[in-house]
């Protein structure tokens, strides 16, 4: 099992984890860190010297902006924390996440994993603070039972005072069970229960055994707190009774989390009865409202995976290579790679996306050349192979408006726009346009011999220096 | 300091440990060009071939690395290396309001006529023009600058058209109507039957290069440009073949003239949109008169189609370091309040995005209208506006903008109707609307568009650029923990100073 204190070893075993030694107040300055640390593409970052209990970590699920880079894979951090290896590809996770497998959860213990520690001061915890100083909750989750079946869903949120704390869940989760159960609040949990969570409750049906979901991602390991299974691997679980809150009294001006564009919310207040830690506790968190946040990848993986099923189910061959909501474009653009495999197709294709998600009115289709791991190229495509007349399509102005976007904010009506950038299949081959790469621009004769005078060209040295593999060997 | 020559400008990038001779012998059929690609692709040094045949070669010298692909034009400029994109393109827009006049020099005193010939001794092919992709039509020169003048007034221009070598005397030049050289050629030297005198000046100073991508306006003097860019005087000197002047410190000047209602096969060419562009289409042909040329001469050349995606050409680089400050100045000239122009990173030329503090739809409108009608647009289908702070080179920002602000409702436009002329270049046309061998338009029009990314106000936090001082000690604090700023694209240097 890849709890979170395995993945960031991991990550630091790799270079992709900065430990932040200097004292960095968690009022204010460590969600600013946090900010510009997932803009510009850094490292995870993790805060070793703040004055409250926990060591906040940002970035643990997130990942770097493609454009910035060929060797930036936005999702890996995330196949590593599923254990899928290092190798994982972009449609290998995809599929693993599509497949939606449910296990038994064998490793239940008795004990609790986090030690309870006092009866409930949210503010000691030092939390990174939202911007008027709150303490922020994200990338955790709400463990609530109904006659005996315990269900984990997304939230997001923030002290209310030191022993209220205020959630943003979805709205079916509190339809589902009672107003006022018993819950735990988990934070510090490893991704497996995160990702569960959001299939469970954010994809348009509700699926209450998240836990074993969860555990057909990974291995998950579990413990009992009252009658609810709880992630043993939690690094903070605050146990209370929560209560709905009336809408009225809710007045949200701060920045949401990805996964409540998907879902109808709700807004519960937890009274926190005890706090429960490991020793040096570490809570991942995202500061919303940035670019490439944690919450957006996940939600990003999640959706895609959804739609990459209901897609391969519905045409009965599975001519759809992948899909990518690329975080880059934060849930408001999909982009679907797929063999043509009659003219038209695509028009069913991207009609089909939009029909199974409301996320996004714009979706780009590509050819079944086309690589996930290049998005710089596939968006090329877009500009250069699709004709701004005939290959940018608009629909009639009666969609639904879409989540993601923030213009038509009142519901209205409006159109989508899918963009062809595929090869009509009524062309002769002779009009296709061969893509210009180093395999197909060089005869084999010419790459065996530059490899067979690599050496001398100094070709070795240079590359090595610059860090560069040499795979073209 | 400003570079004067090609040759200073390499010694410039050597100095800094970014160019990586070859004394080996390297051929021009493939070789050099694929090392050129795969040192492009891998952000590596700038290759200088020295051991090609008769002279040498030098793969896309101006290519920028892909975090800053105005880095070495910058260079080229004796401009600091690490100005943000922003600074940059102030720098090189003040530059060039600030045009000088050339001086014309001696045969004696020019590097470019350390060899000449004219006649009988003319042999193109004593010269090692790469053969650049599988694929290609024949060897190109596709780094160089075309003089070429006006029959009706004192104007010549500058320009960058590829040329394929067939034989020792003659090529093919792509002249695509609708730009400024070939509309001088179809429709003034041809139509009286006359043949263009034209200089093909192969390893011009970098100033010259930048200028013949540039949009010098119609009638103005390109190397006036050039001399303020460079902030001296470009020297020119008389060719010997015809009445033109050609940049004097040049590596290789071939003389010459195009011909009236010649044509000969140009192409397919792996081209800058990233793909093999066919089909075989007849161009203008030109016929060698002379040729001049330095000792052991450097000639350059781009490798097209790698400046898409995650690499960087010398194309896609001057794309940006050239063309966007200039687009930049001539849209403000024009009256437009326009933060910045410039083009989508890793596609050359198809689309770029325009950031502006005045976002009202009837002023874009406006703004579209008249940048779709100058000369310039032919290659361009796609312009994008984004809001003032949003960074135009930057795709997460634009993508961002684009899939968040971009009603498809409201703010696309244009789009749909087939009114516009269209480069026959564009791989989505059909080779039957491509090709017009008499004129090298393309047969069909287009439907150029303009997107409004911009956000209205609405939903949207600025970037935080407002936010300085907090930003900049958040980003100290994660330099002190150990984040390599130059790897990973964190802070750009000079942007925190805004």
């Amino acid at each position: 099992m890849t709890t979170v204190r395995r993945h960031l070893d991991r990550l630091r075993e790799t270079g992709d984890l900065i430990s932040v030694t200097e004292r960095v107040h968690w009022e204010g300055a460590v969600a600013e860190v946090a900010s510009e640390a997932t803009r510009h593409n850094c490292p995870v970052t993790l805060f070793e010297n703040t004055s409250g209990t926990v060591r906040p970590v940002s970035g643990v699920y997130g990942g770097a902006d493609q454009f910035a880079s060929a060797d930036q894979r936005p999702w890996q951090r995330i196949s590593q924390a599923l254990d899928l290896g290092p190798e994982c590809s972009y449609t290998e996770l995809i599929e693993h996440l599509a497949r939606w497998e449910t296990s038994d959860i064998d490793d239940v213990t008795d004990e609790s994993a986090a030690t309870v520690r006092d009866s409930g001061d949210i503010y000691s915890l030092g939390l990174p603070t939202t911007s008027d100083g709150t303490p922020l909750v994200s990338l955790g989750l709400l463990v609530v039972e109904r006659d005996g079946v315990t269900t984990w869903a997304p939230i997001r949120g923030r002290a209310q005072r030191s022993q209220t704390l205020r959630l943003s869940v979805p709205e079916s989760v509190v339809e589902w069970c009672t107003s006022s159960a018993d819950v735990s609040v988990v934070l510090g949990v490893s991704a497996a229960p995160l990702i569960a969570a959001l299939q469970g409750w954010t994809q348009g049906q509700t699926t209450p055994s998240v836990p074993n979901l969860a555990a057909g991602l990974a291995d998950v390991s579990v413990t009992t707190v009252g009658s609810r299974t709880v992630p043993s691997d939690a690094e903070v679980r605050i146990d209370g009774r929560m209560n709905a809150v009336e809408s009225s009294v809710t007045e949200e001006t701060e920045p949401r989390a990805a996964w409540e564009l998907t879902c109808e919310t709700a807004t519960v207040d937890v009274n926190v009865e005890t706090v429960a830690v490991r020793e040096d506790p570490l809570v991942p968190f995202t500061p919303l409202g940035e670019p490439l946040t944690d919450d957006i990848h996940l939600m990003c993986l999640v959706e895609t995976a959804k739609l990459f099923r209901r897609v391969n189910n519905y045409w009965g061959v599975s001519p759809v290579e992948w899909i990518q909501l690329p975080v880059e474009g934060r849930l408001g653009f999909c982009i679907v790679s797929s063999e043509i495999l009659y003219a038209g197709f695509e028009w069913q294709l991207a009609n089909t996306l939009f029909s199974f998600s409301d996320l996004f009115d714009k979706v780009l289709v590509l050819d079944e050349q086309a690589d996930p791991t290049n998005l710089a190229r596939a968006i090329d495509d877009m500009w250069v192979k699709a004709h701004p007349a005939n290959d940018w399509i608009f629909s009639e102005p009666n969609a639904s408006s879409a989540a993601a976007p923030l213009y038509r904010s009142d519901d209205e009506n409006g159109s989508r726009l899918y963009i062809n950038a595929t090869w009509d299949p009524r062309w002769d081959e002779e009009y296709i346009a061969p893509r210009v790469t180093f395999e197909t621009a060089f005869s084999e004769n010419v790459l065996e011999s530059l490899i067979e005078r690599w050496e001398e060209l100094g070709l070795d040295d240079l590359l090595d220096e610059r860090g560069v593999n040499t795979d073209h060997e | 300091m400003t570079t004067s020559s090609l040759r200073q400008y390499l010694q410039t990038l050597e100095t800094n440990g970014d160019l990586h001779r070859i004394s080996e012998p390297v051929s021009w059929n493939l070789e050099a060009s694929a090392v050129t690609m795969l040192l492009n692709e891998e952000d590596s040094a700038v290759p200088l071939f020295e051991n090609v045949d008769s002279a040498r070669l030098v793969g896309d010298p101006y290519r920028g690395t892909q975090r800053r692909p105005w880095e070495r034009i910058a260079l080229g400029l004796g401009l600091p290396s690490d100005l943000s994109y922003r600074e940059f393109y102030e720098a090189v827009i003040e530059r060039l309001k600030n045009p000088i006049e050339p001086v014309t020099v001696s045969t004696d005193d020019a590097p470019c006529k350390e060899e000449i010939q004219t006649g009988d001794d003319v042999d193109l092919l004593d010269f090692p023009w790469p053969y650049i992709h599988a694929g290609d039509g024949g060897r190109y020169s596709n780094l160089h600058t075309l003089v070429a003048p006006d029959p009706d007034s004192e104007w010549v221009d500058w320009s960058n058209h590829r040329t394929m070598i067939h034989d020792g005397e003659t090529s093919s030049v792509l002249l695509l109507a609708g730009e400024q050289t070939p509309n001088l050629y179809y429709y003034k030297y041809e139509k009286r039957d006359e043949p263009m005198p034209v200089a093909i000046t192969v390893g011009a100073e970098p100033a010259v290069q930048y200028t013949s991508v540039m949009w010098i306006p119609t009638g103005r003097n390109e190397a006036e440009y050039a001399g303020g860019l460079k902030q001296e005087p470009v020297e020119l000197v008389p060719c010997e073949t015809n009445d033109l002047s050609v940049p004097a410190t040049a590596e290789l000047v071939i003389e010459g003239e195009i011909l009236p209602n010649e044509r000969r096969d140009e192409g397919p060419f792996g081209d800058y949109f990233g793909y093999m562009h066919g089909p075989r289409r007849s161009m203008p042909l030109f016929r060698v008169t002379g040729i001049t040329h330095q000792t052991d001469p450097i000639l350059p050349f781009c490798v097209e189609g790698t400046g898409v995606g995650h690499s960087e050409n010398t194309t896609s680089s001057m794309e940006i370091g050239c063309v966007g400050p200039d687009a930049t100045l001539g849209l403000r000239t024009a009256g437009f309040d326009v933060e910045c122009c410039a083009p989508w990173k890793s596609t050359p030329r198809t689309i770029y995005a325009i950031s502006t503090e005045k976002t009202n739809p009837s002023y874009l409108h406006d703004m579209a209208n008249f940048i779709f009608t100058t000369w310039g647009m032919l290659h361009v289908d796609f312009f994008i506006f984004v809001d003032a702070d949003v960074n135009p080179l930057n795709q997460r920002e634009v993508l961002e903008a684009l899939a968040l602000h971009a009603d498809p409702d409201a703010d696309f436009h244009q789009f749909g109707v087939e009114t516009m002329p269209k480069v026959p270049l564009n791989i989505y046309q059909t080779p039957t609307e491509k090709g017009d061998i008499q004129t090298g338009t393309s047969k069909a029009k287009t439907a150029k568009a303009y997107i409004d990314a911009t956000s209205d106000g609405a939903g949207r936090e600025a970037q935080p650029t407002h936010d300085i001082e907090r930003r900049y000690r958040a980003q100290k604090i994660l330099e002190r923990a150990g984040v390599e700023s130059s790897e990973l694209s964190f802070v750009d240097p000079g942007e925190a100073t805004q």
